[in-house]
């Protein structure tokens, strides 16, 4: 049988803006098997490293997506709330990692990150200052669907730049 | 107070702002609460429903001796005020007085000591019995590594006596970053010794009861109820030959 993976959909929190360049599959994964060795020890990160990658990432939202056998899902889950900062080329940038969804596939990962993303830009929207903003948000709601091509679904929103 | 919003983004629709108030330093006196209209203009909106973030307000207080429960027992105005009140014993006899007498919503749980007694059975299960949560803070074992073992040993001796009932999960975050979102902290109950249901309904169900019992406390004194007491045939028939007798004795 295939072995059976489990894919963590997490969101990075930070309250400096240029946290979002740490995003990167070295720093998000280095900051990752910190805290599960300083929480589990030698065994859990032994167990957790088995399957583990980055497998997707989106810097302009923050959207980290790992993947993990199911037999260590719950070390790694229960090991995030540790992270404390991501670091790479030698800046270091306090922040915490939200989960957002647990799932077996990466398609249902996508299903929920559509959703979620939709109501981002919902409350984005409310929060709308000029109507240049406004407009640009609504055509990227309207736009928001689950496509047959695999790559191009994570990205559905293009003005986070707004916040 | 970028503080609060910051709570908001994370997915809670209801926050307590603490005030600490520790009787080992003289002079201490119980303020009114700062009214949360005050210090946000405008609440922002629950994610995903259309209702106003919640945010009350709590009082901590740190007892190390009997008399410093006084305060709770005397009418004063101003406790009446918070909308959550909690107690924080030092010592057994405290933790039992807290439990089965006191008039608060949460007993907190020390988590960055050793705890200096064992918890016993009796007085968990009254507080148990009479909605009192038992809360655990989570921000001290994000910090540091020593008091993460604190922490979780504490939390697992606690288990052991009140089998995960009411327990409460909370941070005691003094910056944004320090908090964390409520799946997370659900994944920390099952660190601490709680099942996957137990450690969903400490960051839920657990925290809108003790709201609630907040409420209640501030509202009601006293409960009366009336209950219809069905009249049998078979009583009316004893009563009677009673009666006759008294009369024959009299």
């Amino acid at each position: 049988a295939a072995p059976s993976r489990r894919y963590v959909l997490c969101e990075v929190v930070s309250e400096d803006p240029r946290c979002r360049q740490c995003i990167e599959d070295r720093a998000v994964g280095l900051a990752v098997r910190d805290a599960i060795g300083k929480v589990h020890g030698d065994y859990g990160l032994a167990c957790c490293s088995i399957s583990f990658t980055v497998k997707y990432l989106n810097a302009y939202t923050g959207t980290v997506l790992l993947r993990c056998r199911k037999d260590s899902y719950r070390l790694l889950c229960s090991a995030l709330p540790f992270v404390r900062q991501l670091e790479s080329r030698n800046l270091r940038y306090p922040c915490f990692l939200n989960t957002l969804h647990v799932g077996g596939t990466i398609r249902t990962c996508q299903k929920f990150l559509i959703q979620y993303n939709r109501r981002q830009l919902l409350m984005l929207l409310q929060n709308c200052t000029n109507e240049e903003e406004r407009q640009c948000i609504q055509k990227s709601l309207l736009s928001c669907s689950l496509t047959e091509e695999q790559s191009q679904s994570g990205d559905e929103e293009d003005d986070d730049g707004t916040e | 107070y970028s503080y609060c919003v910051f709570t908001f983004s994370v997915g809670y629709s209801a926050v307590a702002l603490n005030h600490v108030i520790d009787f080992k330093e003289k002079k201490q006196e119980i303020v009114k609460p700062v009214s949360p209209s005050e210090l946000f203009p405008s609440l922002p909106i629950v994610q995903g429903t259309s209702k106003r973030i919640k945010v009350l307000t709590r009082l901590t207080l740190v007892v190390s001796d009997p008399s410093h429960c006084n305060l709770l027992r005397s009418t004063s105005a101003n406790i009446r005020l918070y909308d959550i009140i909690a107690v924080f014993p030092k010592t057994e006899k405290l933790f039992h007085i807290a439990c089965t007498t006191l008039d608060v919503d949460l007993v907190c749980i020390n988590v960055t000591e050793k705890l200096p007694f064992y918890f016993r059975r009796p007085p968990v299960n009254m507080a148990i019995d009479r909605g009192i949560y038992f809360e655990l803070l989570y921000t001290p074992a994000i910090k540091d590594s020593t008091m993460r073992r604190y922490t979780i040993s504490n939390a697992i001796s606690l288990m052991q006596i009140c089998k995960g009932k009411n327990i409460v999960i909370s941070s005691a975050a003094e910056r944004p970053l320090e908090l964390r979102g409520p799946y997370d902290v659900a994944n920390l109950g099952l660190l601490f010794g709680l099942s996957e249901g137990e450690a969903k309904a400490a960051v839920s169900t657990n925290c809108r009861a003790t709201m609630l019992h907040g409420e209640t406390r501030k509202s009601a004194c006293g409960i009366v109820y009336t209950v219809k007491k069905p009249r049998k045939v078979e009583d009316e028939e004893r009563t009677l030959p009673a009666c006759k007798k008294a009369k024959t004795q009299a």
